[in-house]
């Protein structure tokens, strides 16, 4: 287990090195930063923009940049943001709370929905409920993320104002976009359980322990769930990636003060250093959650762990 | 039953977890679609930076949102020797908000600065370097002395880069934590700053133009405009500074809000490749122009809210001529003018623009409609704004038309023209016109404002003649409000100052 755990960690970094050369490779590819920060001024000469490019360290070659922001990185010195000089480090430490409890509280809608749903569906395969709940699934799945957050908005904020539209004014302003995100990461989980389901509920152990004459309940959360458990873990785990992904999308409708949100805006506005701090720490959370996924294998499936 | 029950449960959850919408008395809660990050006038030239700094800082000069320069830290100016000397009496008895008194060595602190190595490193510097030096005459008088003419100066000296600051607190603090904790002489004390979320203030109860009537004013940072929309339609926002275009009648429609629409800084025009093709024949360029019904353009896809030019400016442009009337539409003159040019119908020209830009997207569209009707094929190229801006435009690689927006808070013709005509500028990658450069040099070189503007308005007349462009329209200003916040004097450019505004 140690030595496939050293080779995956070994893998990680080498994810993590090559996002970040390809991201601030990218970025400078894309506009000049000194031309967005004057984007006010009357006359701007060549001259002023040569001087903004050197006051923000641009005019040194590329690699010699890219070495720089590596070395301070490891060094938890993320440089600071172009738009005014904050350190990038404390925009994403305030920023990474707001999207882990997005992005937790999300995915935990999501999972006390969809395995209920799912097993209920898979139970009743072919029967009226299943159809209604695939059918349900099929609609959330149709949804794109950005159109279902402005709907929710539309009708919890502004029809009925139940809730804030956007910002954050304390836990109250984690129901829209969390909604958001679990409806759409519901909708596949769903069909996910339920497959998986089907899949163990033929199996012969089940039919031995119903006819031991268990509770239906024991049968299904603890013999059939459990055996279910690592390929449901396993999406779950890659998942992540995309709910990152999502989530900048609805961060940015719910003007959600995190991570995605940072990104967008740095898109915009061409600031480097908090775009490549950004993604080098989204890109380490998603390996991290990955690598975790392997090791929650081991957890889960005493066969991996004792191979 | 247990679904009901589970409903109930969770609406009364939810009932209890709402607080009321409301807003503390007196708090004024305005959004503003960037975060500039700092707030040291030195430091950024963005419209957002300008949304907030005449509540914390004052310059020598100020002005109104009619764009009227009045007194502000000085109480009066005058040209001495032959204009190479701009004398200011300063105002008594203001202090800064920590404290610090503002006189003739905060004057002379600000502007060493602005023009030394440290502004050197930003934006502002170069709007400023008429400006030699500052030299103290005693403690309420202060010298600019001036190495070159400079008709914009007072203006400039109205706003961002000039804004007066405090030595001794920069000084003790350094530039970083001033950027972070700004202290001006303006009607607002800095609170509180949440970088991307928020910026507080309270009022400055001994501000010298009068005491402030809110107790606090709020800038929250919300760039999406639809979001700002909603929030000012929940009622958890007082002034939106973007809203969506299309949103504008269905705030109306709401009894609470409500829209304010003004002439603003923002012009529009189709430049046009005069190296590329059939665009070399102003005939040609001339025809294009009147192919375009600009008129409906504006009260269909812009419902209203711009108005039409004749110039690459907007109306309340110092140089804007009101006699000056854009080309008319008229599509059989343009069709005729377009053969006996020698164009054969179906002749494909290309229209770049910026691609994120969804209402400018649906006027290209019109564009291309409008001459698919005299017999010019456009093909329409997106372009992710940056990429159009830092290398399609400047490296004169664009097709035969370009989009081009424009507009600063000067709302002087100067700052368009000589950017866009003065040879080898950036936003000039075509033309090299004799005539133009000296027009530009002269009206640039000249205290004299009556002559200035005949020399500005000539400007526009000429490139009119020369049809160096399609001039669209100039995009009004518009804030969405809830009525009721009141006396906000609303400025066309977006620099706020709310002195008088109340919150019932």
């Amino acid at each position: 287990m140690s030595g496939f755990l050293i080779k995956r960690l070994l893998q990680a970094i080498f994810v993590v090195l090559v996002v970040t050369l390809l991201v601030s490779y990218a970025v400078r590819l894309s506009g000049d930063p000194a031309l967005m920060l004057s984007q006010g001024a009357g006359s701007v000469t060549e001259e002023d923009l040569q001087n903004i490019r050197i006051g923000l360290g641009l005019d040194r070659p590329f690699l010699v940049q890219y070495s720089d922001f590596l070395a301070s990185a490891l060094q938890g010195n993320l440089g600071l943001s172009f738009l005014g000089g904050t350190p990038v480090a404390r925009l994403i430490g305030d920023a990474l709370p707001a999207t882990l409890a997005l992005a937790f509280v999300s995915l935990l809608l999501s999972i006390v929905v969809s395995v209920p749903l799912g097993i209920k569906a898979a139970v009743n395969k072919g029967k009226g409920i299943d159809q209604f709940i695939r059918i349900i699934s099929l609609v959330g799945l149709s949804f794109p993320n950005f159109w279902l957050a402005i709907m929710l908005v539309l009708l919890l904020s502004i029809t009925f104002p139940l809730l804030p539209p956007s910002g954050w004014d304390g836990a109250i302003s984690l129901v829209l976009p969390a909604l958001t995100m679990a409806i759409i990461l519901s909708a596949t989980n769903v069909r996910l359980v339920r497959t998986a389901m089907l899949e163990t509920l033929s199996a012969q152990y089940i039919m031995v322990a119903r006819s031991k004459g268990l509770k239906e309940r024991v049968v299904l959360y603890k013999h059939a769930l459990r055996n279910c458990a690592i390929p449901l873990i396993t999406y779950i785990g890659l998942q992540f990636g995309n709910l990152m992904g999502g989530l900048v999308v609805v961060e940015k409708v719910f003007n959600w003060p995190g991570l995605g949100t940072l990104a967008f805006d740095a898109i915009a506005s061409r600031d480097y250093p908090v775009l490549q701090g950004t993604v080098t720490v989204l890109a380490v959370i998603i390996v991290a959650v990955n690598l975790l996924v392997d090791i929650a294998y081991g957890l889960v499936d005493p066969r991996i762990r004792n191979k | 039953m247990k679904l009901k029950t589970l409903l109930a449960t969770t609406s009364l959850v939810l009932t209890c977890l709402v607080t009321p919408v409301t807003h503390a008395a007196g708090t004024l809660t305005v959004a503003l679609h960037q975060d500039p990050g700092n707030w040291d006038p030195i430091a950024t030239f963005l419209v957002a930076w300008g949304a907030v700094g005449s509540q914390v800082f004052d310059g020598l000069i100020m002005r109104t949102p009619d764009m009227k320069l009045v007194p502000g830290l000085a109480t009066k100016w005058e040209f001495l020797d032959k204009n190479t000397r701009l004398r200011f009496t300063l105002r008594q008895n203001v202090n800064f908000h920590n404290g610090e008194p503002f006189d003739a060595e905060a004057v002379k602190f600000t502007f060493d600065r602005l023009l030394g190595e440290e502004g050197k490193k930003g934006p502002q510097q170069s709007n400023y370097n008429a400006i030699e030096k500052v030299v103290i005459v005693n403690a309420t008088t202060v010298d600019f002395i001036l190495k070159s003419p400079d008709p914009v100066l007072l203006t400039k000296l109205s706003g961002y880069g000039a804004m007066i600051v405090p030595p001794k607190y920069i000084k003790e603090k350094g530039s970083q934590f001033f950027g972070m904790n700004p202290v001006g002489t303006g009607p607002f004390k800095f609170t509180e700053y949440k970088p991307k979320i928020s910026l507080s203030f309270e009022r400055n109860s001994s501000y010298w133009g009068g005491v402030p009537k809110l107790d606090q004013l709020v800038y929250r940072f919300i760039s999406e405009p639809a979001t700002q929309a909603a929030e000012l339609q929940s009622g958890r926002l007082d002034v939106a500074n973007q809203v969506p275009l299309a949103m504008i009648e269905i705030l109306k429609k709401d009894p609470k809000l409500t829209v304010a629409s003004m002439d603003g800084p923002v012009a529009l025009a189709l430049r046009y490749n005069t190296q590329r093709g059939i665009m070399k024949d102003r005939e040609v360029r001339k025809a294009l122009t009147m192919a375009v019904d600009r008129e409906t353009i504006i009260k269909v896809i812009l419902l209203g809210h711009a108005k039409p030019i004749a110039s690459f400016q907007g109306l309340l442009s110092f140089g804007n001529d009101p006699t000056l009337k854009p080309l008319p539409f008229n599509p059989a003159l343009a069709k005729t003018m377009l053969q006996k040019a020698g164009v054969k119908p179906g002749t494909q020209i290309q229209l770049d623009f910026r691609g994120p830009d969804s209402n400018f997207r649906e006027v290209a569209q019109a564009v291309a409609g409008y001459l698919q009707a005299v017999g010019i094929t456009v093909s329409l190229k997106p372009y992710e704004t940056n990429v159009l801006l830092n290398d399609i435009i400047p490296n004169g690689k664009t097709g035969e038309m370009w989009q081009n927006a424009w507009g600063g808070w000067t709302f002087d013709y100067d700052n368009t023209a000589y950017a866009m005509y003065y040879t080898k500028q950036r936003w000039n990658p075509f033309d090299d016109d004799a005539k133009l450069n000296a027009l530009l040099h002269t009206q640039r070189n000249t205290w004299d404002q009556a002559v200035r503007k005949t020399t500005l308005q000539e400007i526009s007349r000429y490139v009119a003649d020369q049809a160096l462009e399609m001039p669209l329209y100039s995009l009004n200003t518009t804030y969405g409000l809830n009525k009721r916040a009141q006396n906000l004097a609303l400025p066309a450019d977006g620099r706020f100052r709310f002195v008088d505004a109340t919150v019932e």
